[in-house]
C-alpha cells in the first residue's frame, strides 16, 4: 500500500518536471564499475524486508557493522606507514615509537628481501635498502629488535612471498627472548595471490605459495593464537587499475582459496578465520558507491563463511576492514587538492565502518612525504573523528534509499563476479590464464582513455589546470654506501656462521618441501632450523627454488 | 621502402625488481591499439635479458618503465649493454615514477625520450611511429 502510494506519487512528480528530468536523463550515469546511478531515490528502491536484508549492526550479517554501537565502542584505528633505512636505524625509529607508548608501524622491506634475494645477488643490484629496510638473515632481524621484547609489542610486516621465512625468524626471535609463544602478537601480510595479478613481487609458481601461506596458517593455528598471519588485500586491484567490484571480488576469491586450501589440510575454520584481516582502498570517488561497498562485504563474507564454511564462532564471520587511500588518484598539478581527496576516502570509510584508516600525504606524488605533510595525512583523520560528529551513530547511512539500493546492487555484481571466477574454474586458475590481469588491465585502460579524454574529470589535471612549479621534493636516492654495508654484512655472515649446519638445514628443507603438501610436511619446521643456523632469506628461498621452480605470468592483454 | 612498410616492432619489459606494470600495461595497450606489434616481457628482467631479447625479435623500439627508483642504474647498464652489442641504433624509451632532475642523466646515458607518469598514451604513440620511420630511413 504505502510503495503503491510512493510510486503513484513519484510518477506524478516526474510529470511535474518532464522537461527537466528528461535532460538529466539525457546523459547516463554511473560509477566506474558500471552500475547506473539515478536522478533520484525513493522507498521504491530500498529493500523491500529491512529486517531480513539490512538488519542491526553487531549482529549477522553485520551489513551495518561489526559493532553494536560502531564508533562509539571503539574509533577506528589512526594508521600510518613508513619507510625505513638500515636495521640499526630501523631499531633506533622502533624504541623510540615504543617509549612514546605506540607500536611501530608496518615494516617496509626492500625488494631484493621481498623477492628472496641476498644483497649481492646480482639482479638486487641498485636495490638494497631502496623500498625498504633490507633484512638477509636473523641477524638482521636481532638488530632491529635490540633491546625490544617481541612479547609485549605488535610486530606488522609487510611481506608476502618469503612470510614463511619472517614468520620463523619473528618464532626463533621470540624464543631466544624466552618469550611465550602464545602471548606473541603480529601480523604477515602474507597474501601472495594478489602479488602474481596486481603487485607483481611473487617467487614461486601459485600451487607452491599457497602451500606457504597454508603452512604458516596451521603453524599460527597451533602455536601462535595470539598473531595474524594473513591480510588478503583488495586495495593493490583498484592501485593497479581494477574497477570496485573487481577490487572485492578479487579479495574474496582469493581468500576463499586460501581458506579451501586450509580446510583439506584440516584446519578449522574457526582456529584461523578471526587472524584474517582485509586491507582494501578507501577513495573519494564515487563516495556513496565506497560506503556501500564496506557495507555488502560484510554481508557477503559473513553469508559465506556461515554457509560455505560453516564457521559457528560470528567472530569468524565479522569481516574486518583496513583501508588506506589510494596513492594513483592523487596528483601531481595542485598537490594541495590531495588534502580535500583524501579528506573525502576517509570520510567514505568511517560512514562505511571501517576498522582501520591510512591516508596518503599530499606529497608522496613527488618523493619521500616531508614530515609536515605526514602531521597533516594523520590531523586530517583528527578533524574527522573529533569535529564532524560522524562517529556518533553507527551506519549513520543505513536506510538511506540510494545507499541501500546501492549496497543491494553491488552485491549483487561482487557474487556475480565471483560466480564467474568459480566457472573459470576458481582463482588459482583464473590467475594463471591470465584473466585476472586482462580483468584488471581493461578497467585500467578504460579509465585512463576517460581521463584522457575528459569524461572523467581529474581537477587540476584535465580541468581547472594552473601551471605551476613542482614544489621541492625528497626522492628515493639510491645509496651505494648502504648497499655496500648489507652486502659486506652478509659476507661476513657467511664467514662467521657453522656452513655445515646451514647445508644440513637447507639439504632438510629441500626434503621436506620434495614431499607433497600436508600438516607432517609442513615447511615451518624446517624454515624455522634453517633460520635457527642464520641460513639467509635468499638461500632459504633458493632451496625452495630448486623444488618449486618460478613463476612465470602470462603476459598477453 | 620494405622498412618503411614493416610495421613497428617493440619490447616493452620491466627491468629490475618493481613489481608496478598499470603504466607499462596500458602503454603496451595503447601501441598496440595503434597497430604496433608489442612484445610484452613481464616483470623481474635483467638488463642482459631485456637486451638480448631486443637484437633477437630485431625491434625498433625498447621500452622500459621503472617506479621504485632504480631508473639510473638501471638504464645505464642497458643503454651500455645494446652499444656493446651494436645495437644503439635501437630506440631506448624509460617510463614511470621518474624525478625531473634524472630526466638528463637518462638521456646521457644513451635513453632517448623519457615519458614520466602522467605522460599522454597518444604523444607516446606519436612519438613512437616518429622515432620508427627515422630509423627506417636513416
Amino acid at each position: 500500500m504505502y510503495l503503491e502510494k510512493i510510486t503513484t506519487a513519484q510518477e506524478a512528480w516526474k510529470q511535474r518536471h518532464a522537461q527537466e528530468i528528461a535532460r538529466a536523463e539525457a546523459a547516463s550515469v554511473a560509477c566506474e564499475d558500471g552500475i547506473p546511478v539515478k536522478v533520484l531515490y525513493t522507498p521504491a528502491d530500498a529493500p523491500a524486508d529491512f529486517d531480513r536484508e539490512v538488519g542491526f549492526p553487531g549482529d549477522f550479517p553485520f551489513t551495518r557493522g561489526n559493532d553494536a554501537t560502531g564508533y562509539r565502542k571503539k574509533l577506528w584505528t589512526v594508521s600510518h606507514y613508513a619507510g625505513f633505512g638500515s636495521p640499526t636505524e630501523t631499531n633506533t625509529l622502533f624504541r623510540r615509537m615504543i617509549d612514546h607508548g605506540g607500536v611501530p608501524p608496518y615494516m617496509a622491506l626492500d625488494l631484493p628481501t621481498q623477492l628472496g634475494l641476498d644483497p649481492d645477488h646480482p639482479l638486487a643490484c641498485g636495490e638494497v635498502g631502496m623500498a625498504g629496510t633490507s633484512v638477509a638473515s636473523l641477524r638482521d632481524w636481532e638488530t632491529i629488535f635490540e633491546g625490544i621484547k617481541l612479547e609485549d609489542t605488535f610486530v606488522g610486516t609487510v611481506i608476502n612471498a618469503p612470510a614463511a621465512v619472517f614468520l620463523a625468524m619473528h618464532v626463533v626471535l621470540a624464543e631466544k627472548q624466552g618469550a611465550d609463544l602464545r602471548k606473541i602478537r603480529g601480523n604477515l601480510q602474507n597474501d601472495i595471490l594478489k602479488e602474481f595479478t596486481a603487485r607483481g613481487n611473487f617467487i614461486f609458481p601459485v600451487a607452491p605459495s599457497i602451500r606457504l601461506v597454508t603452512d604458516t596458517l596451521e603453524y599460527c593455528a597451533r602455536h601462535l593464537p595470539a598473531y595474524w598471519p594473513l591480510n588478503v588485500c583488495g586495495g593493490h586491484y583498484p592501485e593497479a587499475g581494477a574497477n570496485r567490484v573487481h577490487e572485492v571480488a578479487f579479495a574474496f576469491a582469493d581468500a576463499f582459496t586460501y581458506i579451501d586450501d586450509a580446510l583439506r589440510r584440516g584446519v578449522a575454520i574457526d582456529s584461523f578465520g578471526k587472524g584474517i584481516f582485509f586491507l582494501m582502498k578507501t577513495n573519494h570517488t564515487d563516495l556513496l558507491e565506497e560506503v556501500a561497498k564496506f557495507r555488502a562485504m560484510r554481508k557477503i563474507w559473513a553469508m559465506r563463511i556461515r554457509d560455505r564454511y560453516g564457521a559457528k564462532d560470528e567472530e569468524t564471520m565479522k569481516c574486518r576492514v583496513l583501508a588506506h587511500s589510494g596513492g594513483s588518484l592523487l596528483t601531481r598539478e595542485r598537490p594541495e587538492l590531495n588534502i580535500a581527496r583524501t579528506t573525502l576516502a576517509c570520510v567514505a570509510g568511517v560512514l562505511g565502518g571501517i576498522e582501520l584508516i591510512g591516508l596518503r600525504t599530499m606529497d608522496e606524488v613527488f618523493g619521500i612525504p616531508a614530515e609536515k605533510s605526514e602531521l597533516i595525512a594523520i590531523g586530517t583523520q583528527h578533524v574527522v573523528a573529533h569535529e564532524t560528529g560522524l562517529p556518533h551513530v553507527v551506519d549513520p547511512l543505513g536506510g538511506s534509499y540510494l545507499v541501500e539500493a546501492l549496497t543491494a546492487e553491488f552485491e549483487r555484481k561482487v557474487l556475480e563476479e565471483l560466480e564467474r571466477i568459480e566457472r573459470i574454474g576458481g582463482m588459482i586458475a583464473a590467475i594463471e590464464s591470465g584473466y585476472v590481469r586482462k580483468a584488471i588491465a581493461q578497467d585500467a585502460y578504460a579509465t585512463h582513455l576517460a581521463w584522457e579524454n575528459g569524461a572523467k574529470v581529474k581537477v587540476g589535471v584535465n580541468k581547472y589546470r594552473i601551471e605551476e612549479n613542482e614544489p621541492p621534493r625528497q626522492p628515493y636516492a639510491y645509496k651505494p654506501e648502504e648497499e655496500a654495508r648489507q652486502i659486506a654484512a652478509v659476507k661476513q655472515l657467511r664467514r662467521e656462521r657453522d656452513n655445515d649446519a646451514v647445508e644440513r638445514a637447507l639439504a632438510r628443507l629441500v626434503d621436506c618441501a620434495r614431499r607433497p603438501a600436508s600438516s607432517e610436511s609442513n615447511l615451518m619446521a624446517p624454515i624455522i632450523e634453517a633460520v635457527r643456523a642464520y641460513a639467509t632469506v635468499g638461500e632459504i628461498c633458493g632451496a625452495l627454488r630448486q623444488v618449486f621452480g618460478e613463476y612465470a605470468e602470462p603476459t598477453a592483454f | 621502402m620494405i622498412a618503411a612498410q614493416r610495421r613497428i616492432r617493440v619490447l616493452m619489459g620491466k627491468p629490475g625488481l618493481c613489481g608496478h606494470d598499470r603504466g607499462i600495461v596500458l602503454v603496451v595497450m595503447a601501441l598496440r591499439d595503434a597497430g604496433m606489434e608489442v612484445i610484452y616481457s613481464g616483470r623481474h628482467n635483467s638488463p642482459e635479458s631485456l637486451v638480448e631479447v631486443a637484437i633477437q625479435e630485431d625491434v625498433d623500439v625498447l621500452g622500459v618503465s621503472i617506479l621504485a627508483g632504480g631508473h639510473l642504474a638501471l638504464c645505464e647498464r642497458i643503454a651500455r649493454l645494446l652499444r656493446e652489442r651494436n645495437a644503439q641504433d635501437i630506440v631506448l624509451l624509460a617510463g614511470g615514477f621518474i624525478p625531473p632532475e634524472d630526466i638528463p642523466k637518462l638521456k646521457a646515458f644513451g635513453v632517448k625520450e623519457v615519458f614520466r607518469d602522467g605522460a599522454k598514451l597518444d604523444d607516446i604513440v606519436r612519438y613512437i611511429e616518429g622515432a620508427a620511420a627515422e630509423r627506417a630511413t636513416a
